[in-house]
């Protein structure tokens, strides 16, 4: 890590927000045209913010800055090559989990701020969802940290380099895929966000700047999460002949293309029967992944 | 990290912490206190980071998170006033926990300022992370089972009086699920 990290890392996640657009675009089948984004991104950004009454006025205006703030540090956490393993950390998937988690806060106060009751229950909505889903993603991440005998990623990419984590530990991947696209606020486990649920829920009533801000959070927790997703599961940066960043950037985007084109091709569930999916599933079955990742690696990892 | 760079982390951090912890008492909000909570000790994982305990700093910010916005929850569920619209005032019996305040901080203080910590170099790989491992799984393993083991208690129960007809079970409009 050097003085020009955080920089870079600001840069991926500009340039890569713009790439989840694109790609959202392509897989709602519109064009894809990067001009039209950033003129429809600025035209939203120049309306006038919305500051109706019976505002929280401190947690409306706080909750898409922190937004951003958790995308961001996630995102920094996600090595990307050998040359450019973003911020290291020795706890760096600790950390990943940890910034996702401030993520809730953001929205409940972006709902509690809103003052509307569509809205509040948007926050309400979500912050039962991410409490459900972000058990299962966070005791995933012991799991797939369990072989490398180490929370930093770059050693849990490393460990990769024969066999991918997704092939040993099917499990994980199959549990961490949903409780991903919950954290990213994309379908179908949007019911807190979502424009056709609640009116836009939490979010519904930013307009310019804040609006804004969301967005591109969104896009770049979207990022983030594709990318460490190719980093635990996909031996991140390993693979033959390319170079190693091309490498990380493919299971980056195809990862990505999965997360949006899955959500656009299945219906939403009612939020009571994904709370019961998440409570009575998903944890008792992260726990087997636990148990399974520890199996594993006392006979095929320590030496 | 330097020593500058220590004090230039700790310091801000800790007047960031003090003030938020002081507004939890003087909203009236339900969700602000709650929150407010939570920047505290959030804040408090960076002065964890900022004096090199990076798995503790880290797992504080983690666990904060969660924690706080459920007692945020709870709080707003529980008070007949959580969005502090009639101007609910947080403290009570004033005077005196007042002083018992004052003299818990003095107390904590003169602990602090009298032991005698050991003076501890750190280098290389996450050295407290290796420790606390050793130690969740050797001689603290009994607190920790025991503290793991009621706090599951507290989950089931907190579960059951929250499900539709509390402890008894009673069937819910609709069928239960």
């Amino acid at each position: 890590m050097s003085a020009a990290t955080p920089f870079a890392v600001l840069a991926v996640a500009l340039g890569g927000a713009l790439v989840v657009a694109c790609l959202e675009q392509a897989v709602a089948g519109a064009t894809v045209s990067p001009r039209v984004l950033l003129r429809r991104a600025w035209r939203q950004v120049d309306q006038p913010l919305t500051t109706a009454r019976g505002h929280d006025a401190w947690l409306y205006h706080l909750a898409p800055p922190l937004l951003l703030l958790a995308a961001v540090v996630a995102l920094a956490m996600v090595p990307w090559a050998p040359g450019f393993r973003g911020v290291e950390l020795s706890t760096g998937v600790i950390l990943f989990a940890a910034a996702i988690a401030y993520v809730t806060p953001a929205v409940l106060m972006a709902g509690w701020g809103g003052g509307r009751p569509l809205v509040v229950l948007g926050g309400f909505r979500f912050v039962a969802l991410m409490l459900a889903f972000a058990m299962p993603l966070a005791m995933v991440i012991t799991a797939v940290a369990a072989p490398a005998e180490s929370l930093r990623p770059a050693a849990i990419v490393d460990v990769q380099r024969a066999v991918p984590t997704a092939l040993v530990q099917p499990l994980a991947l199959l549990l961490w895929i949903p409780s991903a696209m919950t954290v990213a606020m994309l379908p179908p486990f949007d019911l807190a966000t979502a424009r056709e649920e609640l009116g836009g829920g939490a979010f519904g009533q930013y307009t310019g700047v804040h609006a804004g801000m969301v967005a591109l959070a969104q896009r770049i927790l979207v990022l983030a999460l594709a990318g460490m997703t190719a980093a635990l599961f996909l031996s991140g940066w390993h693979g033959p002949l390319l170079p190693p960043a091309v490498w990380m950037a493919l299971k980056t985007l195809a990862v990505a293309t999965l997360m949006l084109w899955a959500g656009r091709r299945s219906p939403r569930v009612e939020l009571d029967r994904l709370l019961s999916l998440a409570w009575k599933l998903a944890i008792p079955a992260a726990i087997g992944a636990i148990a399974w990742a520890g199996l594993v690696t006392l006979l095929f990892y320590v030496p | 990290m330097s020593s500058l760079g220590t004090a230039l982390v700790f310091w801000p951090s800790a007047a960031i912490m003090l003030v938020t912890g002081l507004y939890v008492f003087r909203t009236a909000s339900m969700a602000r206190a709650g929150l407010l909570l939570l920047a505290s000790l959030g804040v408090e994982g960076l002065i964890f980071l900022a004096l090199a305990s990076e798995f503790l700093g880290v797992l504080q910010l983690l666990m904060m998170s969660g924690e706080m916005v459920i007692m945020t929850f709870f709080m707003v569920m529980f008070m007949p006033d959580p969005g502090g619209l009639m101007g609910m005032d947080m403290t009570h019996e004033k005077r005196r926990s007042a002083a018992l305040a004052v003299a818990v901080a003095v107390g904590l203080a003169v602990v602090a300022v009298v032991t005698d910590w050991p003076a501890q170099t750190l280098n290389g790989e996450a050295p407290d992370v290796r420790q606390i491992g050793f130690e969740v799984m050797g001689r603290s393993m009994f607190s920790f089972l025991f503290a793991g083991i009621t706090i599951l208690f507290a989950m089931v129960g907190g579960t059951l009086l929250a499900k539709h007809g509390g402890r008894l079970g009673l069937p819910a409009p609709g069928g239960d699920r």
